[in-house]
């Protein structure tokens, strides 16, 4: 239509020098809260959580990544999370990698496998990308569940070469009791930290670069970015590539604080909670994930207290944050902040 | 031969449940570009809706039916006053997956009211069709015969007010242009509100013919919801007709791979099936490629 | 009661826009009963979004619209086409997978007296028969032109008192224009009121009443066709010769 074309977007955000300098304030920020987070808490039970959160909010950005930045709409993320967990747990028990090795050999497994599902999804566009992402996922969690064949013998009970129902345990950790002994949680949980503080950077370096440009391009009017020249098999497989590497490293890093993994990783609540965190945060805003995962996990165990009715009030909780706040709690922030440079810079209107 | 009829009363039956999960489904799909994630658990608040009429309150079952419907279309009016348009109102790109997620929540939250309500363990319906009828090799029971019958009357009438009603007409003009449709003055949120109740009342009853066959637990829902999303996407988005035959089609095929390989290969297979369908026809099997404007 | 000089349709001072800045500035125009009033103007200028406007689909920022004297601005849009305006869209917006004959019975939605949409739905066929040989087409299976007369025919199902057209001639071929162009003359003939909306005032002269220049979404010159045509200047400046 041809009056479109006149459309300047009060929107238009802010330029990137006054960006940086809050992701960097509210980065600093956050690293001296996660840093002194073990000083100040001893509760074993506590740190995990953290280490659990941490999880989350890793998959959490790359979903966001893929979905929230790239427009993709792929269910594949927890099948990604599992083959770098599944991937860490075989190579360190046939191959005998050490767990750095295997943790990395997950990561990589990850991103093959990814690839490949990127390579389908090529042709489709939508919904119809989830619906494919989730029947390759449920596939590989049939395929695992269902697995039977005695593939060895451990002492007297069989194993499947994938595991089976049971999974994998006792494959290696990162060996912080003996150094730490009792505070062993703490050792994982630095580990942890340092994973999820990579994941983060390298999430922040993409989208800042023309890379991050060309995912946002494709999303918002495809056939137009395409026109202008953006390859768009390339930056899709790219994303599929890249959003799995960090997603397999911490599903590696899940099956090496856990010293198990099993076909339970593949939970659609799991994934479910997940979109949850990054649309409630706020999807295609940096931060909105790591702000999902803290007001969702907060919730969740206040919500603990409720008994019975917890999983209930979670739901409700998740419903009234969606309507209320569509574009997330980030978004709302963003738009908020907008407004107010808006109207500080707009020119005075004579009568 | 035996073999065959057992195929053919399985996939029947199932192919009848799943086409009347997927209309419903479908036709909120198609006319809001909305994937209703507590559609599932609609299914299962119309089987307790029988189940409270016919043993807590020990009316007629067909009341319980009546109930049931309602329930739902009363529960879809509520998702849309609730849900639908203040999401529609905040405006903006982000509306399917912000409502997707959305009746996530919902979706868990009502499934754990009913836990909370009845319980967890399954629950049998009050009201039985005994006997079967004599298909020559083999048998067909006459409850299930009852659901089909049923079933393919709910989508008959369904199929009629859609293609031969006004109101069908501005639900189908909706979908397939939104601004056109407001342009010839059908008041659009209203049309929207009218689809929710419908496919409510749709999930109520495939709810009810559902626990008749299955146990009623809360978690009813969650499988059919499943397959029935599959076979939306697969039919191709907001086709209606396409959504059923493809119900039929695929539940015959998942009896057929039950009976032939083993109950735990029907889901896989069907979804390997799905990836391949995927793979060679973008746009679903009967779907038309959207054309976007710029 | 009504005067006979009310406008169908009052457009008074009329600023609208998109997500930014306005599109439509002080617009003003009146369109009286039973004459065809054209707008052209440069693409992009806000002509589309005047009739936008108008329907309720693009929001008002300043300014009334009234029909008959009637304020209708603050209306839904399915409210402002139950009030009588009958709007054909630019690009048609047609229901794809409808039938023309479906297609045309949603025209007369606002309508419930069956005789009435039966007479409306005679007399298109009568104006426009293409649409009776291929009542049970699906319109997605429709050339151009025959696009155009569905959306026509739509307009026409409404019944209503004034008729906004956009561009009817976008997109086609020289020679199906003037198909189009003869049937919007038969209309005019019959002292139908169209507020008519074209990129070149050439092709539409003959036809108008009025016409009014839009650019930039102000009203920079109105007066007869003949008078416009004859001022060169008018037309290499806004409309590039």
């Amino acid at each position: 239509m041809s009056d479109t074309s006149i459309k300047i977007s009060a929107k238009t955000p802010a330029p990137a020098g006054n960006g940086m300098r809050a992701d960097l304030a509210i980065g600093i920020v956050f690293l001296v809260c996660a840093i002194a987070a073990p000083f100040v808490i001893d509760s074993k039970y506590l740190i995990g959580q953290l280490i659990v959160g941490l999880f989350w909010a890793a998959i959490a950005v790359q979903w966001n990544l893929l979905f929230g930045y790239a427009g993709v709409f792929s269910l594949a993320q927890m099948a990604l999370f599992a083959v770098g967990g599944y991937g860490t747990a075989m190579t360190a028990t046939y191959l005998g990698f050490n767990i750095w090795m295997a943790i990395l050999s997950g990561a990589v497994a990850a991103t093959i496998f990814s690839m490949l599902v990127g390579l389908a999804c090529l042709r489709l566009q939508g919904v119809y990308v989830a619906l494919l992402t989730f029947a390759i996922s449920n596939v590989l969690y049939l395929l695992i569940v269902t697995d039977t064949a005695c593939y060895e013998m451990i002492g007297t009970t069989c194993r499947q070469f994938t595991g089976g129902p049971s999974g994998f345990s006792r494959f290696g950790d990162f060996g912080m009791r003996p150094v730490l002994r009792g505070d062993w949680v703490k050792g994982n949980y630095a580990i942890v930290l340092a994973g999820f503080v990579l994941t983060l950077l390298s999430s922040w370096v993409i989208i800042r670069s023309p890379m991050g440009l060309a995912f946002k391009a494709l999303r918002d009017n495809q056939g137009y970015a395409i026109a202008r020249g953006i390859n768009r098999f390339h930056t899709q497989l790219l994303v599929f590539g890249i959003s799995a590497f960090f997603t397999g490293l911490t599903g590696g890093l899940y099956a090496a604080h856990f010293q198990a993994i099993g076909p339970s990783v593949f939970s659609m609540n799991t994934l479910l909670f997940i979109m949850a965190i990054a649309v409630v945060g706020g999807t295609g805003t940096f931060w909105g994930p790591v702000l999902g995962t803290i007001v969702l996990m907060v919730a969740d165990e206040v919500m603990r207290d409720a008994g019975q009715f917890r999983t209930l009030g979670l739901g409700l909780l998740i419903a009234v944050f969606v309507v209320l706040l569509p574009r997330g709690i980030v978004g709302r922030i963003g738009d908020f902040l907008t407004s107010i440079r808006a109207r500080q810079n707009a020119p005075r209107q004579g009568d | 031969m035996d073999i065959i009829i057992a195929i053919l009363v399985t996939g029947l039956t199932n192919g009848a449940l799943y086409a009347l999960a997927t209309l419903g489904l479908s036709l909120v799909w198609g006319s809001m570009g909305m994937l209703n994630m507590a559609h599932g658990s609609m299914l299962a608040l119309g089987g307790y809706m029988v189940f409270t009429m016919a043993v807590g309150v020990g009316l007629p079952v067909w009341t319980g039916f009546v109930a049931a419907a309602a329930a739902g279309a009363i529960f879809g009016g509520l998702l849309y006053f609730g849900v639908v348009r203040p999401l529609l109102k905040s405006g903006g790109p982000g509306f399917e997956t912000s409502v997707m997620i959305a009746t996530v929540g919902i979706s868990i939250a009502l499934e754990n009211a009913l836990l909370l309500s009845f319980g967890g363990q399954p629950l049998s319906q009050p009201f039985a069709v005994a006997g079967s009828v004599n298909l020559g090799a083999g048998v067909m029971p006459w409850l299930n015969v009852t659901i089909v019958v049923v079933a393919v009357l709910v989508m008959g009438a369904m199929g009629f007010l859609i293609s031969k009603t006004k109101m069908g007409r501005a639900i189908r003009a909706t979908a397939q242009n939104r601004d056109a449709a407001l342009l010839m003055g059908v008041p659009v949120e209203w049309t929207y509100l009218q689809v929710l109740g419908l496919a409510g009342a749709l999930a109520g009853i495939c709810g009810v013919l559902l626990s008749a066959v299955t146990q009623l637990s809360p978690t009813l829902g969650a499988d059919p919801m499943l397959k029935a999303f599959i076979m939306c996407v697969v039919a191709g988005l907001g086709n209606l007709p396409g959504a059923v035959i493809s119900a039929f089609g695929l539940a015959l095929i998942e009896a057929a791979v039950q009976f032939g390989l083993g109950a735990r290969w029907g889901f896989p297979v069907l979804l390997m099936l799905v990836i391949a369908i995927l793979i060679w026809r973008p746009n679903g099997l009967f779907g038309r490629a959207q054309i976007r404007r710029m | 009661m009504a005067e006979n000089n009310t406008p169908a349709l009052s457009i008074e001072g009329l600023s609208a826009g998109y997500d930014g800045p306005d599109v439509l500035h002080g617009v003003t125009l009146a369109v009286p009963k039973g004459q065809i009033v054209t707008v052209v103007g440069p693409n992009g200028h806000g002509k589309s979004t005047l009739l936008r406007t108008i329907s309720g689909l693009t929001r008002r920022r300043e300014g009334r619209i009234l029909a008959e004297g009637r304020e209708i601005h603050k209306l839904k849009p399915y409210q402002v086409a139950a009030a009588g305006i009958a709007h054909v869209p630019q690009g048609d917006l047609l229901f794809p997978e409808m039938t023309v004959y479906e297609n045309l019975l949603m025209g007369a939605y606002t309508t419930s007296d069956h005789d009435q949409i039966a007479e409306r739905l005679a007399f298109v066929y009568r104006l426009l028969p293409r649409l009776e040989e291929r009542h049970a087409q699906v319109t997605s299976s429709l050339s151009g032109g025959e696009r155009r007369m569905v959306g026509i025919g739509r307009g026409l199902m409404a019944g209503g008192d004034v008729m906004l057209i956009d561009e009817p001639s976008l997109g086609l071929a020289p020679l199906v224009i003037e198909q189009i162009y003869e049937v919007i003359a038969a209309l005019r003939a019959e002292g139908r009121t169209i507020l008519l909306v074209e990129e070149n005032p050439a092709r539409v002269a003959h036809l108008s009443d009025v016409m009014h220049l839009l650019d930039d979404g102000r009203v920079v010159w109105s007066g007869a066709p003949e008078a416009l045509l004859d001022r060169d200047e008018l037309l290499s400046t806004y409309l590039g010769g």
